[in-house]
């Protein structure tokens, strides 16, 4: 049954080192928790991905010893010869202990297509991918504050229109759509940037547009929202009446409370980039992580697929800790929740 | 320096909101407007703070000293604020920064704050002085939420002053206070005074109007309808307005409903309580506390906030595990024969259901008659029409004065009521009650009454049981004839 | 597939108990009934949405031929009887449109029903006994969360790309963690409430409590997040089989449309057009309809 309202006897007056220890404890929370979430998304994937090649037609040993030979070059002794070096002979169980074992060691063993080493790749494309999705988000988070900012600070006037009516918009485009509007407009009509590829100047131009460009919209819009409602409250009020200039609240009152909120935003954003990052790395031919895993799953690269995902994984997983961490930086409330 | 306010007029679609001829304050007098809710008061304050919405007209003028000024012109008042007019917000808890510390909240307010390094640690140094000065030590490093309601309200107060206003404007400063805060506001108020300050304090408490003595004036639909020291317009009230208003107070009831139904003293108690013990958050609320409820009585719980009224009655209810004890119920209180009312009764509503089909549940389920619904509204001077609305669309009276029905439904043999009316102004509060009380004594119900209002406990109740965290458990009779 | 809304919890969060206490009192005078505002997004997403359903309902009827082919008729300019003229294989475009939307709307619908379903009873249930049953849930929903909706739905079409039940089982797998979410955190709220304690005081059983209270409290949000929901069901469809991984030709889809004609953009602009602006309307209209209740 519910809780009375708690009666709140005074609190005694919280010295310095009850804060901090309660701050460590909130930090030690959620770096339990995340590191939770990591491991069982880590064991949720491996598993599937165990599964799934067990279900994959015809002999895997075959298909694997094809990888590394070529198929023209693979007969049933190389085949057999695989099936023994990888263990393929054992109970099922046996394997999938084996595969566990491997990924917590960041070992995800060979390709199917190119029988490279599945980690060696993994570094390339996680650094391109990182890379893309930095640049995404710094432009996304600023261009989407900055017009967040003035459209609250003119509610209902023309900016916040126009901001209203670009952010529907911009919604309502999928981002293959929108990278298509881009290369036609950018790069075929205008020939200003490169279409696709990796590596010369100006290649980054497009897709880090085409992801920053739909985050922004969303991000425009909750940053509005935030403003206008913190500037509504009483405390923004309060803060007014003492006199401070419209400026002065702004910078102390109003920007710090919104970014509790903003950052906080950050944390749904990464789950939109990194979808974004699977359908725009394919368009503009990125070669990062969601290139390869479009990659393994039209090829059906079992490894390659498990450690992509994983990796793509683990970029939301940090991200959100971080996110966790420095909303308890940034709001007290939160160090104290039990 | 005086400041007068004259023929103020503060309008909404061509209806008068405010109309004032004349306000004046006088630098070390303290000003009271009290009236019910609707009648002004409020809009009067801000008015003369230029913090109106702007939906609202203003006409007049304003002279402070021999400068004279238009209302309407709010930007010029803007630039007076802080260090020539303050507000203490009305909510404090909500009117602070949760993310700034306290230390930073107060010291900004401060003239030098903004000038350089030097003026800012000066500031900080003053705020902390002052916070000290308030009794508030060791919290200027910390942040709003760790305060309690009266901590934050002179944090608050620190703020507000700290730019050295002269005039202080205050709107409804003691809305859910205790007795003691309360007073410990009125002598916070007070000290603004007394160091020659001169001070506007909006209220519909009679109490903090008494504290905070001065001049008084009594405002009834946007007119100021009496006026004088505030004594003299309390003790010997000449406008008939003034005279309901004093009359509402708890003290001065006639009670219409009959007193209680003599319990034999050796009646079986219906709710019979051992050794309880509860603590939050470590701190003990009450332990080996005994207590019976026998039909028909009228029992107070009364005490400061955080004592464990609530908490004390959730477990006499069986909502809440005690630490150590037992609650026995009688059987006669299966099925729904113990109702409780609440504080804030659109909380116990649900939220989105028109009331009528919430209602309607009851009736089905207990078997009874639809037409007692209609009867009850009936006597309780409510309009059909608003069980067609949700809780949230009632005016706080009346959604309480529903759940009273809806509790009278099942023919309860115990009331327990938490704060049923401390949200609520006198007028409204003395009806509330009284339609309270003459259901419960024509059920015979027993009552259990929660409040900090020591007046309407004595008022309403025939035994009053303190939780007093000096003095946890002491049993005195409320009435002493 | 921006289509997840930021957080419905936080934003939607507009039930009076909350409100009422956040807020300081109103001056008096200055609030009372608000004028209505007609809805013209709701209205127009609406009427927007009638039009492709009809599209999708009718369409395939009248043009029935998707897939059979005419080289004759290669690249063919819009006519009256083909108002988007014919692909490079000559088939109709018009009837591979109406097929697409069918499908697109067809599937979403489904998969929006199946992950709703799953979710909401998982999160009554979870909210209801508490305990390990919660916490097991809640568990099993973190790894979803660290999961965007699109690589749900890659691995499972890995598992044999290309058919129909692959995407099906992938999208509402994607889905169901948020109903989950939302209805747990609302009916712990509602049943943590003085109101449902005032509800068991008047002995009123579950019945009462799920029709008044929760119903009410989850069904605005529900509505939503069934609407962005299927929104995100077809942009993962087109997305996927856009970037190869989907639907097989000779499948009438609309991500399949816009990669088949891409090829053709400079000859037969139509042809790429017309998927592309069903799919903008499509979404258009799924993301209008309750775009009011996102933004509160």
């Amino acid at each position: 049954m519910a809780p009375l309202p708690a009666p709140s006897p005074p609190r005694s007056p919280a010295a310095r080192t009850d804060h901090d220890y309660s701050l460590a404890r909130a930090v030690g929370k959620v770096l339990i928790r995340r590191a939770a979430q990591a491991v069982s998304v880590t064991f949720a994937v491996t598993v599937t991905c165990f599964v799934i090649v067990q279900h994959l037609p015809g002999d895997i040993a075959f298909r694997i010893a094809a990888g590394r030979y070529g198929y023209d070059k693979v007969d049933a002794s190389a085949a057999a010869e695989v099936r023994a070096e990888l263990n393929l002979d054992t109970p099922a169980w046996q394997q999938l202990g084996g595969w566990i074992a491997d990924a917590l060691r960041l070992d995800f063993g060979a390709s199917l297509v190119t029988g490279a080493s599945v980690t060696d790749e993994l570094a390339h494309h996680l650094s391109a991918t990182v890379h893309l999705a930095a640049v995404a988000l710094l432009l996304s988070v600023t261009l989407g504050t900055v017009i967040g900012l003035l459209a609250a600070r003119s509610r209902g006037g023309v900016l916040d229109r126009l901001t209203d009516a670009w952010v529907a918009l911009v919604r309502a485009l999928p981002p293959f759509v929108l990278g298509l509007v881009l290369i036609i407009v950018f790069s075929v009509q205008l020939g200003w940037v490169p279409a696709a590829g990796h590596g010369e100047r100006g290649n980054i131009v497009l897709p880090a547009l085409t992801l920053a460009v739909g985050l922004s919209g969303l991000f425009a819009r909750v940053t509005r929202d935030t403003v206008a409602q913190i500037l509504e409250s009483e405390h923004v009020h309060f803060a007014r009446t003492k006199g401070l200039a419209g400026h002065i609240v702004l910078a102390r009152h109003v920007l710090r409370n919104a970014g509790v909120t903003l950052v906080a935003y950050i944390g749904v954003q990464v789950l939109i980039l990194v979808e974004g990052v699977v359908v725009v790395e394919s368009l503009f031919a990125w070669p990062g992580l969601g290139h390869a895993l479009v990659h393994a799953v039209f090829w059906r690269d079992i490894p390659s697929m498990q450690a992509t995902v994983l990796a793509l994984a683990l970029i939301v997983v940090v991200v959100s800790t971080l996110v966790d961490l420095a909303v308890l930086a940034l709001d007290p409330r939160t160090r104290e929740m039990q | 320096m005086t400041i007068e306010l004259l023929d103020v007029r503060v309008n909404h679609q061509g209806r008068a909101l405010v109309d004032v001829p004349r306000l004046t304050l006088e630098p070390g007098q303290a000003v009271t407007i009290v009236g019910e809710s609707g009648s002004g008061k409020s809009l009067l304050a801000h008015a003369l703070m230029g913090s109106l919405p702007r939906s609202l007209q203003v006409q007049g003028d304003i002279r402070f000293g021999a400068d004279r000024s238009c209302l309407a012109d709010v930007g010029a008042r803007r630039k007076l604020w802080g260090h020539r007019l303050a507000l203490l917000p009305q909510e404090p808890v909500l009117a602070l920064d949760p993310t700034m510390r306290i230390d930073q909240q107060v010291a900004e307010g401060h003239p030098r704050f903004l000038h350089g390094r030097r003026g800012r640690l000066d500031a900080l140094e003053q705020a902390s002085e002052r916070l000290a000065g308030l009794g508030l030590h060791n919290v200027h490093n910390t942040y709003p939420h760790t305060l309690s309601g009266g901590m934050a309200q002179r944090v608050a107060f620190a703020a507000a002053t700290i730019g050295g206003a002269q005039v202080l404007i205050t709107d409804e400063p003691s809305k859910g206070l205790d007795p003691v805060a309360r007073d410990s506001l009125a002598r916070l108020l007070s000290q603004h005074v007394e160091h020659g300050g001169a001070l506007l304090t909006i209220t519909h408490d009679l109490d903090l109007a008494r504290a905070l003595g001065g001049e008084l004036l009594v405002m009834q639909q946007a007119n100021i309808v009496e006026h004088g020291p505030a004594e003299q317009v309390l003790t010997a009230p000449a406008h008939p307005w003034t005279q309901r208003l004093l009359a509402a107070e708890p003290n001065q009831w006639v009670p219409s409903w009959r007193g209680a139904g003599a319990s034999s003293a050796d009646a079986t108690p219906l709710i019979e309580a051992r050794g309880l013990s509860k603590a939050y958050g470590g701190l003990p609320l009450f332990s080996g506390l005994d207590l019976e409820i026998t039909p028909g009585e009228r029992l107070a719980l009364t005490g400061p906030s955080g004592s464990g009224k609530t908490t004390l009655g959730g477990i006499l209810l069986k909502l809440v595990h005690p630490d150590a004890g037992e609650v026995i119920h009688h059987p006669d209180l299966a099925d729904g024969r113990v109702q409780k009312l609440y504080q804030d009764p659109t909380v116990a509503f649900p939220a989105r259901t028109p009331i009528r089909a919430g209602l309607r549940d009851v009736t089905r389920r207990h078997r009874v008659d639809p037409e007692r619904v209609n009867m009850l509204m009936d006597r309780l001077r409510l309009d059909p029409s608003l069980l067609d609305r949700r809780p949230g669309e009632i005016s706080g009276g009346e959604l309480q004065r529903i759940a009273i029905i809806r509790a009278m439904l099942l023919n309860p043999r115990v009331i327990f009521a938490d704060e049923p009316t401390s949200r609520l102004d006198l007028l409204t509060q003395q009806e509330t009650m009284d339609c309270l009380m003459n259901q419960v004594s024509e059920q015979d119900a027993a009552l259990v009454l929660v409040t900090h209002d020591i007046g309407l406990a004595a008022a309403v109740t025939d035994r009053n049981l303190s939780l007093d965290n000096a003095d946890p458990v002491s049993m005195a009779p409320a009435r002493v004839d | 597939m921006s289509t997840t809304p930021p957080n419905v919890d936080h934003t939607n969060a507009e039930s009076p108990v909350t409100t009422a206490h956040s807020q300081p009192t109103p001056l008096w005078g200055t609030t009372g009934q608000a004028p209505r505002r007609i809805p013209w997004a709701r209205l127009a997403s609406t009427g927007l949405l009638t039009a492709l359903a009809l599209f999708a309902l009718i369409g395939p009827l009248i043009w029935r031929q998707y897939t059979s082919q005419d080289l004759s008729q290669f690249l063919q300019p819009p006519s009256l009887a083909e108002p988007f003229g014919h692909d490079h294989l000559g088939r109709s475009v018009i009837a591979r449109l109406a097929h697409a939307t069918r499908l697109s709307l067809g599937l979403a619908i489904v998969c929006v029903a199946t992950a709703a379903t799953t979710g909401v009873a998982l999160g009554l249930l979870a909210a209801w006994r508490r305990g390990w049953v919660d916490q097991m849930l809640l568990g099993i929903s973190e790894i979803f969360l660290a999961l965007p909706a699109l690589l749900i739905v890659l691995i499972f079409a890995a598992l044999a790309s290309g058919e129909m039940w692959t995407i099906y089982i992938g999208i509402a797998l994607a889905l169901w963690v948020e109903y989950f979410r939302v209805v747990r955190a609302r009916s712990v709220s509602v049943l943590t409430s003085p109101a449902i304690e005032a509800a068991n005081l008047l002995r009123l059983g579950p019945a009462h409590m799920l029709r008044r209270h929760l119903w009410p409290e989850l069904a605005p949000v529900l509505l939503t997040m069934a609407s962005l929901g299927m929104a995100t069901a077809v942009l993962a469809m087109s997305t996927l089989s856009y970037v190869g991984v989907g639907l097989k030709p000779p499948t009438a889809e609309l991500g399949l449309l816009i990669t088949e004609s891409l090829p053709y953009y400079h000859e037969a602009p139509w042809m790429v057009t017309a998927p592309i602006v069903v799919l903008l309307l499509l979404l258009a209209g799924l993301l209008g309809l309750r775009a009011q209740e996102v933004r509160r």
